[in-house]
C-alpha cells in the first residue's frame, strides 16, 4: 500500500493496485463518523461502439446507464437498496459520459457495506422481464429532463458544437432507442468494461484502510484481468458544427448558451495545468469577481450565468449559459470580452488565493473531497496530490501564450427564445 | 461537539464548538412572524444588501473583498418555518491558523458591515441597485414554471389551503415587486433590525471569550423581546372528501403532487412516530411508495414524500406519465391504507430507525446541519439529538400505526403535461 501525502491539507491517500489491475484509493479520516465508497468503471456514454473477439457491438444509445439501472437487481432475491437500509446506509449509482459508478454513504457497518457493494455490482442479473420493467422507469427519467429548459438548451449547443462525439447526445439516451435494449445488450457491456482493469475503488471517511484492502482483496482477487475491448475512436472537428441556432421553448425569458471550442493538440501545456489556466481564464473574464459581470449586471442584460470547461481527447470546450432579457446584446458583449482579453496580476493573483482556500475548505467535507478526487481518478487517471502547489505556481506569463494560441472566434451560439 | 448559549439581551448566541472544521461558520438568524405580503420585500431587502455597501459601492466590489478575506462565503436566505419568516446570514470562512492572524476578524466585520452598514441615503436606499434587484426578481417570478416539480407544490397547497402560510408562495408576488420603492425597502430593513427576533449560530474551533467579544462588538442590536406567537400551524379540519385539481402544462412529464393534513398530533407523534412512518411510507430509499409505485410498477421515475412537522403536512410528489394518474394515486392511496393498517414489518420500523440515526450521526459533520439543529431545538424545545435518537428507538409498531391513523389524503393535485410526445 502507497503512502502519498495530500500537499497543504492534512491528508494522506493511500493507494494499491490488485494483481488484475483494479486499484483501490483511500483517505481516511480519525475525526469523522461518516464514510462514502465509490465503485467505478471508466464506462458511460462516451462509448457507442467497439470490437471483442473479432465481433463489432453497437448497442442502442443509454445503455451504459440502462445498465446501471439494472446492476440493482440480483439473482438471490436481495435488494440492494434494502441491505443498505438495514444499517441506514444511503446508496445510489450514477452514469455520466466517461464513468459509472455505484455509491454508498454512512456511518455504520463499513466492513458489511463495502463486501455488499462489491458483490453487488460483481453480480449482473439481468431477465427479459426486469429489462422490460425498467424501461417504463427510465422513459419517465427522460422526459422529465427534456422539460428542463435549460437541459434542452444545453443539448442543443452540444449537438452545435460536436459534429460527431457521443458529448452531442444524452447520457441517459432516448425513449425510442431504450426501448430496443435487450438483457444480452447489458450482457455484453458488462463483460467488456466492468473488468477490474477497467474499475477503481475511492474510500474517503471514518474506517481503516488494511481492512478495507482485505476486504477488497477477499472479494476481487480472484477475478481476471482482461483485455479491454477496441472501442471505436471517434475524431472529432477542430471547428464547431453549426456555428447559430435560434430555438423556441416554454419559456419567459430568452436564454443563450455559447461554446468556445478549443483544440489542444498544438498545445504545449500538461494537461492538468491546462484545464487549470483555462479555468482562470475564463473565471477572471466571466467569474463572479469580473467586470464582465458588474457591467452586465448594471445594464440588466444578465440574471443568471453558469460556466462550465469539458475535456475531451484533443479537445476543450467552454459552456457558458445565462438568461437574459437582451440575448443579442448579451452575446455581443460575450464576444467582445473574449476580443479584448487584459489579465491583470493582482486578480490573478487573488484567484489563485481564492482557489488555495477553497481546496483547503473541501477537505473538510467528505462529500466535496470524494467528488473532486473521483475526478481527479476520471480526468488525470490518478489522484493529484501536489494541486495546491501546482495552483501556487501558476504564472501570468503561461496564461498570455496560452491566449495567443486559442482562436475566439470557434464558437457556437445557441438563442432560446419564448414559444409563441 | 459543546454548545454554549449566551443570552445576550438582544439576542442569543449559539457557540457551538468542533475541532472537526478548518472554519468557521456563523449564522445571523432573524425571523419574525410571516405576513404573505411581506414576503417578496423580504427577498428584495436580502438581495439588496449583497449588491452594495456604504463602503463597498457595487457587488464586484464586495465580492473582490471576501475574495482577498481568502474566500470568505457570505450568502442569505429567506425561509418559512411554520408561522414565521426566517431571514439568515450565512459566513463561512477559514480559521486564522490557515490564513493570517486578524482575518476572522476582518472578515465578521465585512459581514456587520453588509448587515448594518448599508447603501442608503436619507433613509433610501441606491435607486439603481434596487433597479437591478428587482429586475432579477421580476424573471424569477415569470420563470416559475420552468422548474415544474416545484410549481407543482405551490399550485397544489393553494389548492390545499390559500388562507395558510403553508401556500404562501417564497419566491414572492409581482404585485408586491412593482409596490417596492427605495423607501418602502428601507421601512422593510428597518422593521426587520428592530422587530425581529435575532440568534447567533457560530460552529468551529474557537475560545468562547474571544468569540462572544468578538461578535458582540460587531454585531449590536436593540430589540424588546415579545411574546411569541407559536411556531407550529394549526391543523387543519380534515376534508370530508378529498379535492382533486388539474392544471395543464405543456411539457411531457405530468407531475403529481398530495398533499395530506395531519390531524390532533401528540407531541410524541409529530417528533417520533411521525417520522418513522413517514421515511417508511416514502421518505426512505428503500420505502414503500418507491417499492410499489417505481419499481413493481414502474409508473415514475421520482416518488417521495416529505414530513413537515411545524406545518401538520405530509407531502407526496411523482413525475408521471398523465395515463397513469389513477393509477399512480391509486397505489399511493393503497399504501398509505397499508400504513394505517399496520401493514408493514418489524424490519420496515428497524430499518426506518436506523435511517434516522445515521442522518442524526451525520449532523456533527456538516456545519449547515449543525446550525439547522441548534435552531429547530431553540424553536421546537424538543430534546437533545441523543436523546431523541434514543426516544426513537423505542417507538413501537402501534404508536406508528396510530400517527398514520392521522394522515388524511387532504388534495390531489396533477399538473398535466400535454406536449405531443411524438414531437
Amino acid at each position: 500500500m502507497k503512502a502519498i501525502n495530500l500537499s497543504g491539507l492534512d491528508k494522506v491517500c493511500y493507494s494499491e493496485q490488485l494483481k488484475n489491475g483494479l486499484e483501490v484509493f483511500m483517505i481516511p479520516y480519525d475525526n469523522k463518523k461518516n464514510y462514502f465508497i465509490s465503485f467505478a468503471t471508466r464506462f458511460g456514454s462516451d462509448i457507442l461502439e467497439w470490437t471483442k473477439n473479432h465481433k463489432s457491438f453497437k448497442p442502442p444509445l443509454g445503455v451504459a446507464h440502462f445498465l446501471e439501472h439494472k446492476m440493482f437487481e440480483q439473482e438471490d432475491g436481495i435488494d440492494p437498496f434494502t441491505f443498505f437500509s438495514e444499517s441506514g446506509t444511503d446508496a445510489n449509482a450514477s452514469t455520466s459520459f466517461d464513468n459509472t459508478q455505484y455509491i454508498c454513504s454512512g456511518t455504520k457497518n463499513f466492513n458489511e457495506n463495502l463486501k455488499f457493494l462489491l458483490r453487488f455490482v460483481n453480480n449482473p442479473y439481468y431477465t427479459e422481464q426486469n429489462v422490460e420493467k425498467e424501461k417504463g422507469i427510465i422513459a419517465e427519467e427522460i422526459k422529465m429532463y427534456e422539460d428542463i429548459p435549460d437541459f434542452k438548451l444545453e443539448m442543443h449547443l452540444r449537438e452545435n458544437i460536436y459534429k460527431n462525439s457521443p458529448r452531442r447526445l444524452d447520457i441517459a439516451g432516448t425513449v425510442s432507442e431504450i426501448k430496443k435494449i435487450t438483457k444480452d445488450d447489458l450482457y455484453s457491456c458488462y463483460e467488456s468494461f466492468y473488468i477490474p482493469n477497467n474499475m477503481f475503488i475511492l474510500i474517503v471517511g471514518n474506517f481503516d484502510p488494511d481492512m478495507a484492502v482485505s476486504i477488497i482483496k477477499n472479494e476481487l482477487d480472484y477475478k481476471e484481468r482482461k483485455e479491454l475491448p477496441k472501442v471505436k475512436e471517434i475524431k472529432e472537428i477542430k471547428t464547431v458544427n453549426v456555428k447559430e441556432e435560434t430555438i423556441k421553448a416554454n419559456i419567459e425569458t430568452p436564454k443563450i448558451a455559447i461554446g468556445l471550442k478549443v483544440p489542444t493538440k498544438d498545445i504545449d501545456i500538461e494537461d492538468l495545468e491546462l484545464d487549470l489556466y483555462l479555468n482562470m481564464l475564463t473565471t477572471i473574464l466571466f467569474g463572479s469577481s469580473s467586470e464582465f459581470r458588474e457591467n452586465a449586471r448594471t445594464d440588466k442584460l444578465l440574471n443568471s450565468i453558469y460556466l462550465e470547461w469539458e475535456s475531451i481527447p484533443d479537445t476543450k470546450v467552454f459552456y457558458l449559459m445565462a438568461s437574459t432579457q437582451k440575448p443579442d446584446l448579451l452575446i455581443d458583449k460575450i464576444k467582445e470580452e473574449l476580443k479584448n482579453i487584459n489579465i491583470s496580476e493582482s486578480t490573478f493573483n487573488r484567484i489563485k488565493k481564492v482557489w488555495i482556500a477553497n481546496e483547503v475548505k473541501m477537505i473538510d467535507s467528505i462529500d466535496a473531497t470524494v467528488s473532486n478526487v473521483f475526478d481527479d481518478i476520471i480526468r488525470y487517471g490518478t489522484i493529484v496530490p501536489k494541486k495546491l502547489d501546482i495552483i501556487r505556481k501558476m504564472k501570468v506569463s503561461i496564461l498570455e501564450d496560452l491566449i495567443k494560441n486559442i482562436n475566439f472566434d470557434n464558437l457556437s451560439i445557441v438563442k432560446m427564445l419564448k414559444k409563441k | 461537539m459543546h454548545y454554549i448559549k449566551k443570552d445576550l439581551a438582544a439576542y442569543n448566541l449559539h457557540l457551538i464548538k468542533t475541532k472537526k472544521f478548518k472554519t468557521i461558520s456563523v449564522r445571523i438568524v432573524f425571523h419574525t412572524p410571516i405576513k404573505k405580503e411581506e414576503i417578496t420585500s423580504r427577498n428584495i431587502l436580502t438581495d439588496l444588501l449583497l449588491q452594495s455597501s456604504k463602503k463597498y459601492k457595487s457587488r464586484r466590489e464586495l465580492t473582490i473583498k471576501s475574495e482577498d478575506l481568502y474566500a470568505a462565503d457570505i450568502s442569505t436566505s429567506n425561509r418559512r418555518l411554520g408561522n414565521y419568516i426566517f431571514t439568515s446570514f450565512s459566513l463561512q470562512t477559514l480559521s486564522d491558523e490557515y490564513t493570517e492572524k486578524g482575518n476572522l476578524e476582518a472578515t465578521l466585520e465585512f459581514l456587520s458591515e453588509i448587515i448594518f452598514n448599508p447603501d442608503i441615503t436619507n433613509k433610501e436606499f441606491n435607486f439603481e441597485k434596487l433597479g437591478i434587484v428587482k429586475n432579477n426578481a421580476t424573471v424569477a417570478l415569470n420563470s416559475l414554471k420552468e422548474d415544474a416539480t416545484g410549481y407543482s407544490l405551490i399550485r397544489m397547497t393553494e389548492a390545499y389551503d390559500k388562507n395558510s402560510p403553508v401556500s404562501y408562495r417564497m419566491i414572492g408576488y409581482d404585485k408586491d415587486l412593482e409596490a417596492i420603492t427605495t423607501e418602502t425597502i428601507y421601512n422593510t430593513y428597518k422593521k426587520m433590525l428592530n422587530n425581529d427576533y435575532v440568534d447567533i449560530f457560530v460552529v468551529g474551533n474557537f475560545e468562547t471569550k474571544e468569540m462572544t467579544e468578538l461578535i458582540k462588538k460587531h454585531f449590536k442590536f436593540r430589540m424588546l423581546k415579545k411574546k411569541k406567537e407559536e411556531y407550529i400551524l394549526p391543523a387543519k379540519k380534515p376534508r370530508k372528501r378529498r379535492l382533486i385539481a388539474k392544471e395543464t402544462i405543456d411539457n411531457t412529464q405530468s407531475k403529481l403532487a398530495i398533499a395530506c393534513s395531519l390531524n390532533k398530533l401528540t407531541d410524541y407523534e409529530r417528533h417520533y412516530a411521525l417520522i418513522l412512518a413517514n421515511i417508511i411510507f416514502g421518505g426512505g430509499t428503500d420505502s414503500k411508495l418507491f417499492k410499489e409505485v417505481r419499481e413493481k410498477n414502474s409508473l415514475c421515475y421520482t416518488i417521495r414524500s416529505s414530513y413537515n412537522k411545524l406545518d401538520n403536512l405530509l407531502l407526496i410528489t411523482a413525475g408521471i406519465d398523465k395515463k397513469n394518474f389513477e393509477k399512480a394515486t391509486d397505489l399511493i392511496t393503497k399504501n398509505l391504507n397499508n400504513m394505517k393498517k399496520g401493514k408493514f414489518t418489524k424490519k420496515d420500523i428497524d430499518m426506518a430507525k436506523e435511517f434516522y440515526k445515521t442522518s442524526a450521526e451525520e449532523v456533527e459533520e456538516r456545519e449547515d446541519r449543525i446550525i439547522n439543529e441548534y435552531l429547530l431545538r431553540e424553536i421546537l424545545k424538543t430534546e437533545e439529538l441523543k436523546e431523541r435518537v434514543e426516544k426513537i428507538n423505542k417507538v413501537t409498531k402501534q404508536e406508528i400505526v396510530k400517527a398514520c391513523k392521522k394522515i388524511n389524503m387532504d388534495t390531489i393535485f396533477l399538473l398535466e403535461g400535454v406536449k405531443d410526445e411524438s414531437n
